[in-house]
């Protein structure tokens, strides 16, 4: 299970499982907490990664949508991320798989440029989304726009799927990248 | 579900009947779509996994992503919606669980909108309460508004007269008995030079000018003072005695006119 691919494994009933990846423990877990919060009609699973791959000798549901967290303030965390990319299967880039950068509120310890991650995820060809994950209201409303994604991308949201999405958010979510 | 089914026709067997098979067909549904999706999933596992670099990622996942949507395109135009048999059973179940789905919602509202109401009685009860009392003082308020009223009427009118009235009179009186006092006491300490001695001392030419007393002196310059208050000044005539104008000036009672001695006033004691 070196590579992680979408489809390698039956759906659980009504099960949502979304990974997040990233170096930094205390914000994913505060996430993570904050999504389980979320009403939601789908059951959530979480998973938290520091990177990938993952461990092949534990069972796992099937994993629904990938979130790569950057911390702008640490140029280790995008490295991290970039080499985590490695280990995704290509499918998963069809609307499964997200970019959060963290950290851009306090510009002065930005160790990573914005247009960096903006062009990472543009060859990705995923949606980027900002958010200072230590603001507490931020963050709730960030775990509330995941949770729809993930319900999306695990297929429990009639009429749409996570390409469809994608493609709809490609277009709001960040028109400058057009120009990159 | 099935409990609720069974709610529909309690006293026929048949229905009972009815509703197990139709249970069974929708299993049988759900294991047929459960089997396709099996299939489904082997063939994707057969599929060879398929990583990307930054460099190479766009184009490949550009195409992919066409791919894709051309694939779901055709997908949604083929695909006719699919409904469940049409069986009455299952029609009758789902309608009553809607029904009971939105009898609890409407349960919930009822029950939400009651203790609303409930609230906003006792609020109303308080307010009205509240309304009441101050009504009460207001009330209260003004009777004594309006006895206040009358009793300023009557003072004006009458009894602030009165008091004046009084006043006046016993200022008028304490006066009297000042000037009178004042009288006695000038007469008594401050009487005319004895002619007689004078006459032996003097000579004739004074001896045939009237004097008047202190008490006149005195008269003519208050008199002076309150009805010529811009001019208060008297000529000193040869009536005046002058030791008693020596005595008034050296004890500040009169003053000289800065500019001609001949003429003095009162001090301005009651300014």
């Amino acid at each position: 299970m070196a590579v992680l691919r979408p489809q390698d494994q039956l759906p659980g009933l009504n099960t949502a499982t979304i990974l997040l990846v990233g170096t930094e423990d205390a914000l994913l877990q505060q996430l993570a907490d904050s999504m389980l919060k979320e009403d939601c009609a789908s059951d959530l699973k979480v998973h938290l990664a520091q990177s990938l791959p993952l461990p092949s000798n534990v069972t796992r549901p099937r994993i629904d949508l990938i979130v790569f967290v950057v911390n702008l303030h640490s140029k280790y965390s995008l490295q991290n991320v970039e080499e985590s990319l490695r280990h995704v299967d290509a499918a998963f880039f069809l609307g499964k798989v997200g970019f959060l950068a963290t950290g851009a509120g306090r510009d002065s310890h930005c160790s990573v440029h914005r247009n960096t991650v903006l062009r990472l995820a543009q060859a990705y060809r995923s949606p980027l989304l900002f958010c200072d994950l230590e603001v507490d209201s931020f963050r709730v409303s960030m775990a509330q726009r995941l949770v729809r994604m993930l319900q999306v991308c695990a297929g429990h949201v009639p009429g749409v799927s996570a390409l469809n999405l994608l493609s709809l958010m490609g277009s709001s979510e960040n028109p400058s990248a057009e120009g990159l | 579900m099935s409990v609720s089914n069974q709610d529909i026709d309690p006293d026929s067997t048949t229905g009972v009947e009815d509703v197990t098979d139709g249970k069974e067909e929708l299993i049988k549904h759900c294991e047929e779509m459960w089997k396709d999706m099996e299939e489904c999933q082997n063939k994707l596992s057969l599929v060879g996994t398929e990583t990307l670099t930054e460099s190479n990622a766009q184009l490949s996942l550009l195409i992919m992503q066409m791919k894709c949507l051309t694939a779901e395109l055709s997908q949604w135009q083929k695909e006719t919606p699919e409904i469940l048999p049409l069986n009455e059973e299952f029609l009758v179940s789902l309608g009553k669980e809607e029904f009971q789905k939105l009898r609890h919602d409407l349960e919930l509202v009822l029950s939400t909108i009651q203790s609303k109401n409930e609230k906003l009685k006792e609020d109303l009860e308080r307010e009205q309460l509240w309304l009441d009392e101050q009504q009460q003082v207001l009330e209260s308020l003004m009777v004594l508004h309006s006895e206040l009223k009358d009793q300023i009427v009557t003072v004006s009118e009458s009894r602030i007269f009165n008091e004046l009235k009084t006043k006046l009179h016993d200022i008028k009186e304490y006066k009297e008995k000042l000037l009178l006092a004042l009288s006695e006491f000038l007469e008594d300490h401050f009487p005319l030079p004895d002619r007689n001695v004078k006459k032996k001392k003097k000579n004739t030419q004074e001896s045939t000018i009237q004097l008047i007393t202190l008490h006149e002196i005195l008269e003519i310059l208050i008199n002076r003072l309150f009805d010529v208050p811009h001019d208060p000044y008297v000529k000193i005539s040869d009536s005046f005695w002058p030791p008693y104008i020596e005595l008034l000036l050296r004890n500040g009672i009169a003053l000289r006119h800065p500019e001609d001695p001949t003429r003095i006033r009162l001090e301005a004691f009651h300014q």
